[in-house]
């Protein structure tokens, strides 16, 4: 009882805290008031510091198993194992938006502290803008989703979480995904910011960029776990199924995606401003509109949302954001032209300028894939489109997109002369190799006759940049310190091209997987065998195992000497749901994945069994590209300096 | 500036191309069992929605099921072999994907659950 008591005061005060930082801010920004610039920014960070409180006594209720409370109830029971009861704080609604508003406290409050170098104004407005957003977020908690809602008679035990829900990956996938989805906010409130104070200098394109791959690398990682815990938990054999709470996740990463490289041409040449502002506040609107869709269930998905009273709420946000962010655009645009002169279409900017186009013709394809229900129901009848849809709009786009990270790194500034088209030939050497291999393989698919062999290309160019450095490396005369020195120098770079290289590793993985995945339903004996792509597998008979929260029927099959055990899992206490749990025996070559369907009383047993190739190297890619992002971020800050201090070259014209 | 209206326009061309393509071939209309029932079977596949009923049959060791899935007042029968997932039971609803044979069944290539997300619990109540 008490806990809720100060768990919604933490909250209301947060509430009063976040809209006296948001007037406050804009106020003292507006009238360059640096003392109270000063007093508003402490105000956000007293707002995160009472979400933090309210997060921490949410989750203490969890933990003591508080039944008074509504949320504890519905999220949790006493037979939960403690860690994923401690899961159960981002595991539902209301928690969620917590959780949401605490990273964004969090981030914010950091991105203000490392501020110091973009200027009083541009850095009050922002946090006056974070201040809004978080705002907002409290408006809902406080009168529309509290986690702190108490029950008039408290119940001896809890709901519990769903059985799909009890697994690991719960305590890593949706906590990345919400993190990644609530940073986006940071690189949002910093471009909107610039645009109201009418500049957008090199450290203010630093410091954006910083916070965009932040934003990047959190979202990459959650994709890529999104994938993982589809594939090892949900048993269809796949890890992707266009659904639209995959879409909405995957869109604005490819808006940043698309920002992080045009964003290099503002700074090298001083090109692209407005387009830049237009990329960060499309990731952030992409990311409003999909929780918009994902919590208020208008769109028909797989994943069903409790029809809750929050969707109104991000219509209405979505639509404010909408009128605000259009509004800058349209109004300070003016004094975004262009300061340097255009360069030639076969050139880095060139490169980027396309890469752009179609990673924005991407996010039209999912974007219309994603709505076509809504727009379709409101004509008529509702039509839906499946993975087909968007294999066949998307995998052109993909592939020119593969061919051009394939030459552009190759590609040099403003003008691409003889040595460019020389060290073409390694990566355009690499995709003849491969598409020759394939050809005499049998291989008779124009999708991954293009897609492997340009994805071979890519990490071949990567490969060839490292070779180039190691050659200037060895020039200046070797040595671990050198290397070390030489990386740091340019960990942009370099951490780029490790980005690049896992995305290719990760590409073979998907388009491997995709194109050559067998499947299998058979039903057998014990002592029967089952050959599939070459596997010969022997299934052993079934054991019934009681476990703490579940029983299990677990089928044995022998493949080499490895025992696999796929099962069934029946929660008694939740009315006898059952769960698959998939076997999986993974090797860099092939991942064999069975299924357990079903069981009859004489001990035979069905499978489904699928052999996945290079399914590994998708994880092994997400890996690397996490890495990449881990040393390119590490080595912003001497280029902030560096850049800060260089004259302002073209600050915004208006105002 | 000029160049750059032109690429936009280009790639725009093409993507427009693609959806257009694309989405034609393979859209699905997405129904309810009464819809169904109302208007003439469409051709190619649809999507079904309907809440499965107490009547599941399963043979060849569970890969194959007929079941009923109904919706207020309309029902209809589904044939469908291979998985189906793990909520998959009476009571819940499901989007069935195939189309409705001459003989009256749906035969279904694939059958969708509704997945229990992590914010669907039903909300608690005395």
């Amino acid at each position: 009882m008490i806990l809720a008591f100060l768990g919604s005061g933490a909250l209301l005060a947060g509430l009063v805290l976040a809209a006296f930082s948001a007037l406050l801010s804009f106020w003292a920004g507006s009238a360059q008031n640096g003392v109270m610039i000063q007093v508003g920014r402490r105000a956000f960070y007293a707002t995160a510091v009472m979400i933090l409180g309210a997060s921490v006594l949410l989750e203490s209720a969890l933990l003591t198993h508080d039944f008074s409370l509504a949320y504890v109830v519905e999220h949790s029971d006493l037979s939960t194992p403690t860690a994923l009861v401690a899961a159960a704080f981002y595991g539902g609604q209301e928690g969620s938006l917590l959780y949401w508003a605490l990273i964004l406290g969090i981030l914010g409050s950091a991105s203000l502290l490392a501020s110091a170098r973009i200027g009083l104004r541009l850095a009050a407005y922002a946090a006056g803008i974070m201040a809004v957003i978080l705002t907002f977020f409290l408006v809902v908690l406080v009168l529309v989703a509290s986690p702190f809602d108490v029950l008039q008679i408290t119940p001896p035990d809890g709901l519990g979480l769903n059985p799909v829900l009890r697994d690991g990956g719960m305590l890593i996938h949706p906590p990345v995904v919400l993190a990644g989805f609530a940073s986006f906010a940071i690189p949002f409130s910093f471009a909107a910011a610039a645009l109201l104070a009418g500049r957008s200098d090199a450290a203010w394109i630093a410091h954006t960029r910083r916070f965009a791959l932040v934003a990047w690398g959190l979202q990459s990682t959650g994709l890529v776990l999104g994938m993982w815990w589809a594939y090892h938990v949900l048993g269809w054999g796949g890890y992707w199924g266009w659904d639209p709470v995959e879409n909405v996740a995957f869109m604005p990463w490819l808006a940043t995606t698309a920002y992080l490289h045009s964003s290099q041409v503002q700074e090298r040449r001083g090109r692209l401003r407005g387009w830049n502002f237009g990329l960060v506040i499309l990731a952030f609107l992409l990311v409003v509109f999909g929780t918009f869709i994902v919590r208020s269930g208008i769109v028909p998905s797989v994943h069903t949302f409790a029809v809750s009273s929050i969707g109104p709420w991000f219509f209405g946000f979505l639509g404010v954001c909408l009128v605000f962010s259009v509004g800058l655009l349209v109004f300070r645009a003016g004094g975004l032209k262009s300061r340097g002169e255009p360069a030639p279409a076969v050139s880095r900017e060139g490169a980027f300028a396309l890469q752009n186009l179609l990673l924005i013709g991407v996010i039209a394809v999912v974007l219309w894939g994603t709505m076509l229900p809504l727009v379709s129901g409101m004509l008529g009848q509702p039509r839906v489109v499946g993975a087909a849809y968007y294999e066949r709009a998307a995998g052109p786009l993909f592939v020119a997109l593969l061919a051009l990270m394939a030459a552009g790194p190759l590609v040099p500034w403003r003008h691409a002369g003889a040595p460019f088209w020389r060290s073409m030939l390694w990566p355009a050497g690499a995709f003849v190799l491969m598409l020759a291999v394939l050809l005499l393989a049998g291989v008779r698919s124009v999708p991954a006759l293009l897609g492997i062999p340009l994805a071979l290309a890519v990490a071949c160019t990567v490969v060839y940049e490292y070779a180039r450095a190691a050659g200037r490396w060895r020039l200046a005369g070797g040595g671990w310190s050198r290397a070390v020195a030489m990386v740091g120098k340019r960990r942009r770079r370099y951490g780029a091209y490790l980005a690049h290289l896992g995305l290719a590793v990760l590409v073979l993985g998907l388009a491997a997987s995709h194109f050559w995945q067998q499947e299998k339903d058979v039903a057998l004996q014990p002592g029967q065998q089952v050959s599939v792509a070459g596997y010969a597998l022997t299934y052993a008979g079934l054991q019934n195992r009681e476990l703490a929260d579940h029983s299990e029927l677990v089928a044995s099959m022998t493949l080499g000497d490895q025992t696999l055990e796929p099962a069934r899992a029946t929660y008694a206490g939740l009315g006898g749901q059952s769960l698959t749990h998939v076997a999986i025996s993974s090797s860099p070559i092939a991942d064999v994945y069975i299924v357990l369907v079903g069981t009859s009383g004489d001990g035979s047993a069905s499978f489904r069994i699928f052999v996945n190739p290079l399914v590994s190297w998708i994880w092994a890619g997400g890996v690397i590209i996490i890495l990449g992002v881990l040393l390119g971020n590490a080595g912003e800050r001497r280029i902030v300096v560096a850049l800060a201090a260089a004259p302002v070259r073209s600050p915004v014209g208006a105002s | 500036m000029i160049r750059w209206g032109i690429a936009m326009a280009v790639v725009a061309a093409c993507v427009g191309y693609l959806v257009y393509s694309a989405s034609g071939g393979s859209s699905e209309y997405y129904l309810t069992v009464s819809e169904l029932r109302s208007h003439s079977p469409a051709a190619g596949d649809v999507r079904v929605a309907g809440v499965v009923q107490d009547d599941i049959q399963r043979s060849e060791g569970g890969l194959h099921l007929r079941f009923t899935e109904k919706d207020g007042t309309a029902s209809m029968l589904v044939d469908y072999t291979g998985t189906v997932p793990d909520i998959f039971r009476p009571g819940i609803t499901v989007v069935a994907d195939g189309r409705l044979g001459a003989d009256g069944v749906f035969h279904a290539r694939a059958v969708l659950a509704k997945c229990p997300s992590r914010f669907s619990t039903t909300p608690y109540t005395q």
